[in-house]
């Protein structure tokens, strides 16, 4: 298993651009990682095989560079809204809104380094992965008091491993909604590391839109760092992806900020989906509230595994968890896992769990108002969804991502 | 009086059951191998088979590595440091009460537990285990009338070896686990029940382990089989002397139920837990599980958790017969440097099972107290359901609670809930009940009895009450 | 009223039903003809939801002995969307709460399963809610409602008024109204009442199930029904609800338990 992986490193191109020092440290952590161990506890469910095949495309090229998806299934961009498109060009000519700019590589560096306190690559292979093979950095800062709003596209690229890697400071009180849509089709892998830094007082929405088709894969790790008094809500959907690991981790760095983590998994067919999130509370009075929602068809497998740290310095922190599972099919499997640790007395740790078929009661109510069974549980099956769809940013509208998930539901 | 007053003014009280018998006892010299084996398997007059079933073991053990848990650290165990066969003289027979060492009886007067025929319980029969071997087991005739057998393991190797066959290693496999390969090839006694077709055990019963030398490790066995239509309640206590060293204790207990066959089993368990710096105590690690075979068969295990340095343990159900029902109900109390990894396993495998279970945790001081559960709905298990609800209760900000619950389903005809809840003493219940005139210790002990009242009231009564007042005693002078 | 001149609308023969293995309804026998309004009264526990929710065909009762004739369709025969778009109206007792699922959708989709039934054209988002406005009116209610989820989040009596606006979208035949008068203030119940005298005509028929006289007053019955034990016990017309709210049911099952030991 690690020679396979020391032979990817072996091709890799020498380290090279603002991320050379970076490529360093994650080539290093995957020397010792090697591929992902069954009998680790964290990838125990991951069907191994095809994290495999993961290594096995080439890795993108910059000149060299073809979207899997057709652009024109796009939706349009809307007239006062900006989309940057995080393909293998290096420069991103986009006009981008007052109070929003590019990062320079001083402060890239400078923002990098930091955040080495938050990420422990050493044990984490999506992250080392990425910071391995990855030279895109899309690096942006929001000031100012208005309310900004941003579209980032990123699609997959044919027949190869696509990293790509984000980095967004928040100033104090800056205000963002950020729609994040990774698309993957066809034999493709795409890799995104996002990494957030939200000071004092600032807020962002971020919504992230994960869909998949066929034989194609993704990672992806959001390493979202807090600080007083910030909020932070995430609307993540995955569907469609042969595999998908999503990783949200976030740092409330000295506790009294607020967190709002909602995830919605569907798979279908003979999908694997999983979120791993993880909440880390390093100071008094955070506020976490989870849910995180999963429906399985066919026969698909979803994982959820969600870790809560509350140490003790993490005194009157607030915390609820909700991990909602719908299995609709005979052959389809799911598991789920919430984690508590806590060592602060006064605090508020509340986690619940729940996996079944779509509600007897519910699907009879609406029968007996003349709604036939199938449509009833369409409409089921889309409030569900709904729940967590509702609260993306407004651009995810034109996405139009209920309608393909129901669609391929009801294959 | 301010709280943190109080708190300086108590102290707690030192173990009860700390003493130590004196007494000769015959022991084996220390370590492991298949010689020592063998000599476990003389010293009790062993058949044949029982010796093999030991060695398979053994071998299996060797193989093995011991489970290495994040949340539980403790130095390496020596095994060839440990004693794997300690017995008081003259207890090899006990044709009667009147042959055994008076000086055993006052130990289990002491420890309350009477087993003479004039101060006996008078509803609860009693198997009383001393070190490594069985040294009375009271009411036997008794219940012989009723076709119920209740005995010492080692005396049921003798006289029901086809059920030993059958039964022993069926639920727990000796590959089952590290610690489980240990027992299974070095298990020195234990207590046997066996309940014929249609009968409900006229009366409770209960074993007591009592743990006397310092450097001899405990492997117990317990085995339990109701047939079709039966029903039975058990209980299991247990103590040790106070030492400074760390003395292993690793049980395994099974459970077989048939058609229609209830089995309730509860255990107070109240090991020495070593001083309040962490030193000496019982590390006890216990491989249970009950197997719901039959359909509507029922396992209940219900624990009072409040011993040992190290406890790890988790009492399961496998449900396979159709509509079958598991139960587990606990509460785990950890003070000073304990820490405790306990939980349950509900398996469902048959349609139509159910299984519901209620954990309550408390730490206290600078322990750490896990929930680990597994609640898993197999492919065939339509219109299984689960209920589980785990809560736990910090007391001081050096305490930790950790849950991890874990479920899968493969079964979409079938309902999973888990509930989950961290709280503390609020300082104005505190002073609610402050306020009508009872006092700080007696309100603490009030609301963590009020927490755990779920599960006392799954203990048979005579031992609701003294639950409550251990938990009271352990945490006397851990609240600020 | 002479019988033989209206249109007998429901027709509930020996009916029995079970939930778990557990007898529920023990032979039941009702009828209900056009124009008329039933009520049935009886403990709590004596089996009126579960009639009317056999009625409406839930499926977790099973039947195990019995007819139910709806006109001139076999009840038993059909799924419950099918009953519904009949003309089978089931006002829950208790309203489930279904997060997600817009209120406004819900309706549309119910009507137009019910319209299309009828032979009537569908509505599109636009005509319906110049339709569902409309039947707002019958029930007072706060046009905001229809924007959030079904039932989600309502109170008692809001969860009470959806039911009747979903019965004035759905136009049925026969409504079972189930303690839709439980938990409502005066108000409240003075428009539930307006609005189940508003929806019934001579060609439809009402079932109420309810504890309180004080419904009674709003809607006068023609018969008053008592179930005990999933059984009607006594049949009587509009007074019996006045003796019952005076002396309670004891003096009933006295009499029927009399009845049965001199058989
Ligand atoms: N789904 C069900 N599962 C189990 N018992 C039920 C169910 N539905 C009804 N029952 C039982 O049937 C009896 C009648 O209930 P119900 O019809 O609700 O009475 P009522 O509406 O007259 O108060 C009660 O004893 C109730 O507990
Ligand atoms: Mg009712």
């Amino acid at each position: 298993m690690k020679t396979e992986c020391l032979e990817w490193l072996e091709q890799l191109p020498s380290p090279d651009g603002v991320l050379a020092s970076e490529q360093l440290i994650g080539r290093e952590s995957l020397r010792n990682l090697g591929l992902p161990k069954k009998y680790s506890e964290a990838w125990r469910l991951t069907n191994l095989k095809r994290i495999e095949k993961i290594l096995k495309l080439p890795l993108a090229q910059s000149n060299q560079y073809e979207n899997s998806i057709d652009k024109n299934q796009w939706p349009e961009i809307p007239k006062d809204g900006v989309r940057i498109i995080l393909n293998n060009e290096t420069n991103y000519k986009t006009n981008l809104p007052n109070g929003i700019r590019f990062l320079s590589n001083d402060d890239i560096k400078e923002t990098i380094n930091l955040s080495h306190q938050s990420i422990d690559e050493t044990n984490d292979w999506g992250v080392s992965v990425n910071k391995a093979c990855n030279n895109k950095l899309l690096a942006l800062k929001v000031d100012g008091l208005e309310e900004q709003s941003l579209e980032i596209l990123i699609p997959s690229q044919k027949e190869t491993l696509n990293p790509s890697r984000i980095l967004l400071v928040l100033g104090k009180k800056a205000k963002l909604k950020l729609l994040q849509v990774i698309i993957g089709e066809g034999k493709s892998s795409n890799n995104n590391l996002i990494q957030i830094h939200l000071d004092e007082g600032s807020e962002l929405n971020h919504g992230l839109i994960c869909f998949g088709k066929n034989d194609s894969s993704l990672f992806t790790q959001a390493c979202i760092k807090q600080n007083i008094d910030s909020k932070y809500e995430l609307n993540a959907i995955q569907h469609g992806w042969s595999i998908s690991r999503f990783e949200p981790r976030v740092f409330q760095q000295n506790g009294k900020a607020k967190t709002k983590l909602n995830g919605l998994q569907i798979s279908s067919e003979k999908q694997q989906l999983a979120t791993h999130s993880l909440v880390n509370f390093n100071g008094p009075e955070g506020e976490l509230e989870q849910l995180q929602k999963s429906i399985a068809a066919d026969q698909s497998h979803c994982i959820f595994n969600g870790a809560v740290k509350v140490p003790k310095e993490a005194q009157k922190t607030n915390a609820s968890q909700l991990s909602r599972n719908l299995l609709i099919s005979k052959a389809a499997r799911i598991d789920t896992k919430p984690e508590l640790e806590i060592v602060a007395d006064d605090v508020k740790c509340a986690h619940g769990a729940t996996i079944s078929q779509l509600q007897e009661e519910e699907l009879f109510y609406l029968r007996s108002r003349g709604i036939d069974s199938n449509q009833a549980a369409t409409l089921l099956l889309k409030g569900y969804c709904q729940e967590i769809i509702n609260n993306l940013p407004v651009a995810a509208e034109r996405w139009q991502i209920l309608n393909q998930i129901i669609e391929n539901l009801n294959k | 009086m301010t709280g943190q007053n109080t708190v300086d003014k108590l102290v707690s009280k030192p173990y009860k059951y700390g003493f130590v018998t004196d007494i000769e006892t015959e022991k084996i010299d220390k370590g492991i191998n298949e010689d020592v084996i063998k000599l476990i398997s003389r010293k009790k007059d062993e058949p044949e088979f029982l010796l093999e079933f030991r060695l398979r073991a053994y071998k299996q053990w060797l193989k093995m590595k011991e489970p290495n848990w994040a949340d539980l650290k403790y130095p390496k165990i020596n095994y060839q440091d440990i004693i794997y066969y300690a017995a008081p003289k003259k207890s090899e027979k006990k044709a009667s009460l009147d042959d055994v060492d008076p000086k055993l009886l006052e130990t289990f007067d002491k420890l309350g537990i009477p087993l003479s025929e004039q101060k006996r319980l008078s509803n609860v029969a009693v198997d009383a285990v001393f070190d490594s071997v069985s040294i009375a087991t009271t009411y036997k005739e008794k219940l012989a009338e009723h076709g119920v057998v209740f005995c010492s393991i080692s005396e049921a190797v003798v006289d029901y070896p086809e059920l030993i066959k059958r039964y022993l290693g069926s639920v727990v496999p000796i590959s089952d686990n590290y610690f489980a390969a240990l027992n299974s090839a070095v298990f020195s006694d234990g207590s046997f029940v066996y309940i014929p077709k249609g009968i409900n055990c006229p009366m409770e019963l209960s074993s007591y382990f009592r743990i006397n030398s310092g450097d001899t490790g405990q492997f117990e066995r317990t085995l339990i089989i109701a047939e079709e239509r039966s029903s039975v309640s058990y209980l299991e206590g247990c103590t040790a002397p106070m030492f400074d060293t760390n003395t292993l204790h690793a049980a395994v207990v099974e459970l077989i139920a048939l058609d229609d066959a209830s089995i309730k089993y509860s255990t107070v368990q109240n090991w020495y837990a070593g001083n309040e710096e962490g030193v000496g105590g019982i590390y006890n690690f216990v491989t249970k599980r009950g197997h719901c075979r039959g359909k509507r068969s029922k396992i209940s295990w219900s624990q009072v958790e409040t011993g040992s340095a190290i406890t790890w343990k988790y009492p399961s159900c496998i449900l396979q017969g159709e509509k079958s029902v598991g139960e587990f109900y606990s509460v785990a109390l950890t003070n000073n440097l304990q820490k405790a990894d306990t939980g349950t396993k509900m398996i469902h495998i048959g349609a139509q099972t159910r299984s519901t279970i209620v954990s309550k945790g408390i730490s206290a001081g600078k322990s750490s107290n896990s929930y680990r559960g597994l609640v898993q709905i197999g492919p065939q298990a339509t219109g299984a359901r689960n209920y589980s609800q785990c809560d736990s209760m910090l007391i001081g900000d050096q305490a930790s609670a950790n849950t991890y619950p874990y479920i899968r389903s493969q079964q979409p005809q079938s309902n999973v809930e888990h509930e989950a809840s961290t709280c503390r003493i609020s300082e104005d219940q505190l002073f609610y009940l402050q306020s009508r005139g009872i006092n700080f210790e007696e309100a603490i002990s009030m609301m963590v009895s009020g927490f755990c009242q779920d599960v006392f009231n799954q203990l048979p009564m005579e031992f609701a009450a003294e639950a409550d007042k251990l938990l009271a005693l352990k945490l006397e002078g851990s609240v600020g | 009223m002479l019988k033989s001149e209206t249109k007998l609308i429901l027709e509930v023969c020996d009916l029995h039903a079970n939930v778990e293995d557990q007898p529920i309804l023990n032979g039941v026998n009702l009828q209900v003809y056009a124009g008329e309004i039933h009520a049935i009264m009886g403990r709590n526990g004596s089996g009126k939801s579960t009639l009317s929710k056999v009625i409406a065909g839930h499926p977790a009762y099973k039947i195990t002995g019995g007819t139910i004739k709806f006109e001139d369709n076999n009840l038993l025969d059909l799924d419950p969307e099918e009953r519904a778009r009949l003309g089978v109206f089931l006002g829950f007792q208790y309203p489930i709460e279904i997060p997600g699922v817009s209120n406004l959708e819900f309706l549309r989709v119910s009507t137009n399963a019910r319209r299309e039934y009828e032979k009537k054209e569908e509505l599109d988002t636009f005509e319906f809610e110049d339709f569902v406005q409309e039947k707002l009116k019958i029930v007072k209610m706060d046009p905001a409602f229809l924007n959030r989820s079904v039932n989600e989040g309502f109170s008692g009596g809001e969860k009470k008024r959806n039911e009747i606006l979903q019965m004035a979208l759905l136009e049925p035949k026969l409504a079972i109204l189930d303690e839709t008068d439980s938990g409502l203030d005066i108000d409240a119940l003075r428009v539930v009442a307006a609005g189940v005298n508003k929806l019934a005509t001579p060609n439809t028929a009402t079932i109420l199930i309810t504890h309180y006289q004080r419904l009674l007053n709003e809607i006068t019955p023609n018969y008053v029904h008592v179930m005990a034990n999933g059984k009607i016990l006594k049949t009587a017309g509009k007074e019996l609800a006045l003796q019952l709210e005076k002396s309670g049911y004891d003096w009933i099952e006295q009499i029927s338990s009399n009845k049965e030991e001199n058989q």
